[in-house]
């Protein structure tokens, strides 16, 4: 799928030479670790790389060039992975094919370029304006989760569950950190970021290897660095209550269940938890899905995913807020009878053909070849579907059985609606 | 077949209307494991006042019941039709808008089948009282769940705000308490109405091929007969051209207060040709308004007045639409005025020339040749476009075709006072302690 080259030690670019797509798309990942004080500098600086630079000094400007690249998009984001945290500039522009304009990627490379190592600058440090007002933006978009109330209840389960882990810090990092972060530390968090993270760079599209490859060497001057992210521990501390009500001015009550397993992402079984996991409440055949919302009708969504990364399975539902006993009761009911392996050749045969499907179909998105890529590499370095596919294929219904069987539950949390809010 | 090819997009269309009026698409997609199938019924859910099928006189059908259909459609006598393309490895999903319901899936494997559970799921009606009952609470916890969500009634907070009497103004999914009329015999007047062959699009796009599966689909189609089509008579209430609500705030529990400035177009009556250029010349007008590199985004961000959810769009249909501008704000009143501003300012004296117009047709361009990358951005849009007699690939030569003038006179039906509304929701006040 991708040949892989290496500029720089620590630098590697990967290209994926393909006519699927009439856009060619970029993204370079500069990889980190995760902590709260990172996270919060990091997000400041992806907005701040964003809005303007040397060459194009205002956001106008920068987004008028963007425009006339026809439309080119251009985001830097913030995201995090097991004990990582990435920061990714995700380039698209169209191929020259379809316009009757040449030279639009070299362009483009020559912008990124500019991004990246001309940023707007003013007494050695960032424009204090702009500085100001990404660190004002962060803020709004760290306070904007509490009007999304899944989201929301999702982030105080991990604070109660899991303080100080990895899986309870967001990728944007915390008010109070964002906070504290000057002008100074952020030129420092840029320079550790140009000169000492780990970056994987990607290409996907009808384009050459080679020529990319050179040409990133020679204009983006990449030195070698030491890459030493470490693997995540799954160390999980108790939480102090397992079980947690909180109160908020809403209609519907939101239930969000921690469970722990040792199974993880680097595990050999990391296969059968995928299925696991399908098989409980991951798709609209599932045993959650099935009992809770289409028997009991007392849902719209109920589902559960799997956290690979750390080790976690989570449960959501959104229900009536009278109903939280019985829905915490029908969840733990069916995760027993999947732990008895009462587990049909249906919903065996079912869950395989979608985890398949959704690869597949994810690999039908450049951004999806991406993130798929970049993940499993760290499993084997010619990653290919079938490497996933021959595993899902083999898993049998005790493998599921057992690997439920080492499920526990971590947490259970509610976030109902106003206590006094009992009209019928 | 007809089969049409774009040379600029290097796509080919087929195309066929089969003899019961089904109209058939199939874009075959080089290099694709996926395969996205939409199939698509010209209701939605403000079809709620019409001429059922075989009758005379029109009814009105309860709030939220296109929306209650598109449920009751998976569940037949023998379980439930997700269970089936679950076998055939396909995911399946459904919406419904103001003016569509669209059934879909999307599978890499087993296409023919799956494209024969649709159309068989689709067109077998089963709703009986008892799994009707069923369904109330699964949609009522459906509707609490958008009750809940701030972005959504600030939405439908605007579009209320801005029409009087239209059904636009009416909740997709209708209210737990409208939904409790619905009734299986309802159901069934709705799908015979509006279910023939004959108001319905099949598009499929991705990796397929064409002839096969043309021949599948017409063998599938001629062993089901139908009545013969009727067509449909819906009616909908005169609507002024005024914005029926100047103002209207709204008390949630929200971290920062979100406002919208909504602009109800003047230009109600189009289709085809003539929709498709009025809605592209009036995008890029909001566009250079609005969009990322006008003046009024450069000092609205710079001031604070709005932040990352900043968002404008325009959408148009047959018998409404809306523009809509806002963001999460803490100065909901000065950005209100500074966009009513911007907008009288333009109306006055319209400030752009042929360097700004090449600038954002190239932008959209480029936006609409990354999205030709997503199967369900195809089968999606080419559908509304079908709906309203307009081709989707015919976009980029009438973006090529605009002027400066085009764009002026789209705008100015889309830009009067009378026609603004202002929509906002609020933090309740802190009581003092």
């Amino acid at each position: 799928m991708f040949q892989t080259m290496n500029i720089a030690k620590g630098v590697n670019v990967h290209v994926n030479e393909t006519t699927q797509f009439k856009t060619i798309n970029f993204s370079l990942k500069f990889k980190d670790k995760l902590t709260k004080e990172k996270a919060s500098a990091r997000s400041i600086l992806a907005n701040v790389l964003q809005h303007s630079n040397e060459v194009y000094p205002s956001h106008t400007a920068l987004r008028m060039v963007l425009d006339d690249l026809y439309g080119t998009s251009l985001y830097i984001d913030s995201s995090k992975r097991g004990n990582e945290h990435i920061v990714t500039l995700n380039v698209e522009t169209v191929n020259d094919q379809y316009l009757s304009e040449e030279g639009v990627l070299e362009k483009v490379l020559n912008l990124m370029y500019i991004v990246l190592f001309k940023p707007n600058l003013e007494n050695g440090l960032f424009k204090e304006t702009i500085f100001n007002r990404e660190k004002e933006a962060i803020k709004q978009r760290i306070e904007s989760i509490f009007d999304e109330k899944t989201r929301y209840a999702q982030q105080r389960m991990l604070e109660l569950a899991l303080p100080e882990h990895p899986a309870s810090i967001p990728a944007n990092g915390t008010l109070e950190e964002v906070e504290r972060v000057t002008n100074e530390k952020l030129f420092e968090e840029y320079q550790a970021m140009i000169h000492d993270n780990e970056i994987e760079i990607y290409a996907v599209g009808d384009i050459q290897a080679e020529t990319i490859s050179a040409y990133l060497k020679e204009y983006f001057k990449f030195e070698d660095r030491e890459t030493s992210v470490d693997a995540p521990s799954v160390e999980l501390v108790q939480p102090a209550e397992t079980r947690v009500v909180e109160y908020e001015d809403m209609k519907q009550g939101k239930l969000h269940m921690a469970f722990f397993t040792p199974i993880t992402f680097r595990d050999e079984k990391f296969p059968v938890m995928q299925l696991m996991n399908g098989v409980l409440g991951g798709y609209a055949h599932s045993k959650l899905f099935v009992n809770i919302r289409e028997k009991e009708s007392m849902a719209y969504y109920v589902s559960s995913s799997y956290a690979s990364q750390f080790g976690l399975m989570f449960v959501l539902a959104g229900i009536d807020s009278k109903l939280e006993e019985k829905a915490v009761k029908l969840v733990l009911e069916q995760l027993e009878e999947v732990k008895k392996g009462n587990i049909t050749d249906t919903e065996l045969d079912q869950t395989k053909a979608l985890l398949v499907n959704q690869l597949r179909e994810a690999l039908d998105s450049a951004r999806g070849q991406i993130d798929i890529y970049d993940q499993y590499m760290e499993l084997t370095e010619a990653f290919e579907p079938d490497y996933l596919i021959s595993k899902w294929k083999a898993v049998t219904k005790e493998d599921i059985a057992q690997a439920a069987q080492q499920l526990s539950l971590e947490m259970t949390y509610f976030l109902s609606g106003k206590e006094d809010d009992s009209v019928e | 077949m007809n089969k049409v090819h774009f040379d600029q997009l290097d796509e080919t269309l087929y195309k066929e209307q089969l003899p019961n009026g089904l109209e058939v698409y199939i874009l075959p997609k080089k290099g694709f494991s996926k395969t996205f199938a939409t199939f698509t019924t010209k209701y939605g859910s403000i079809d709620n006042h019409f001429v059922p099928f075989g009758g005379q006189e029109p009814v009105k059908v309860p709030d939220g019941i296109a929306h209650f259909l598109e449920h009751k459609m998976f569940e037949k006598e023998d379980g439930d039709v997700f269970q089936q393309f679950s076998k055939q490895g396909a995911s399946a999903n459904a919406f419904t808008s103001f003016t569509r319901t669209a059934y879909l899936f999307s599978a890499t494997d087993q296409v023919t089948e799956n494209v024969g559970t649709l159309l068989d799921f689709v067109q077998s009606p089963y709703f009986t009282e008892k799994t009707v009952e069923k369904e109330k609470g699964i949609i009522a916890q459906e509707i609490t769940m958008y009750d809940d969500q701030p972005d959504w009634r600030l939405y439908f907070g605007i579009i209320e705000n801005l029409y009087k009497n239209h059904p636009v103004k009416i909740d997709i999914a209708g209210t737990v308490e409208s939904i409790q009329d619905i009734t299986a015999e309802h159901l069934y007047t709705c799908y015979n109405t509006f279910y023939h062959p004959s108001n319905m699009v099949l598009f499929i796009v991705g990796a397929v091929e064409p002839d096969s599966m043309m021949d599948f689909i017409k063998a599938n189609q001629s062993e089901k007969t139908f009545e013969e089509p009727k067509e449909i008579v819906r009616m909908y209430p005169d609507e002024p051209i005024e914005a029926a609500v100047k103002e209207r705030t709204l008390e949630m529990s929200v971290q920062k207060p979100k406002v919208f400035v909504g602009i109800k177009p003047e230009a109600l009556n189009l289709s085809g040709d003539e929709m498709l250029k009025h809605e592209l010349a009036a995008q890029l007008a909001y566009e250079l308004l609005f969009g990322r590199t006008s003046d009024f985004y450069h000092q609205a961000y710079e001031s604070g007045w709005i932040d990352e959810s900043y968002s404008f769009d325009y959408s148009l249909e047959n018998g409404f639409g809306y523009a809509l501008i806002g963001s999460d704000t803490a100065e909901p009143e000065v950005l209100a005025r500074e966009i009513q501003h911007t907008l009288g300012n333009a109306m006055e004296k319209w400030p752009f020339g042929q360097a700004d117009l090449d600038r954002v047709r190239r932008k959209k361009i480029g936006f609409f040749l990354r999205a030709l990358n997503s199967p369900e951005y195809i089968a999606n849009q080419f559908t509304r476009y079908a709906f309203n007699g307009m081709n989707l690939f015919d976009v980029v030569p009438f973006l090529e075709a605009l002027e400066v003038p085009d764009l002026q006179a789209a705008f100015a039906t889309v830009s009067a006072e009378s026609q603004r509304s202002v929509f906002t929701i609020l933090s309740p006040k802190k009581e003092t302690v």
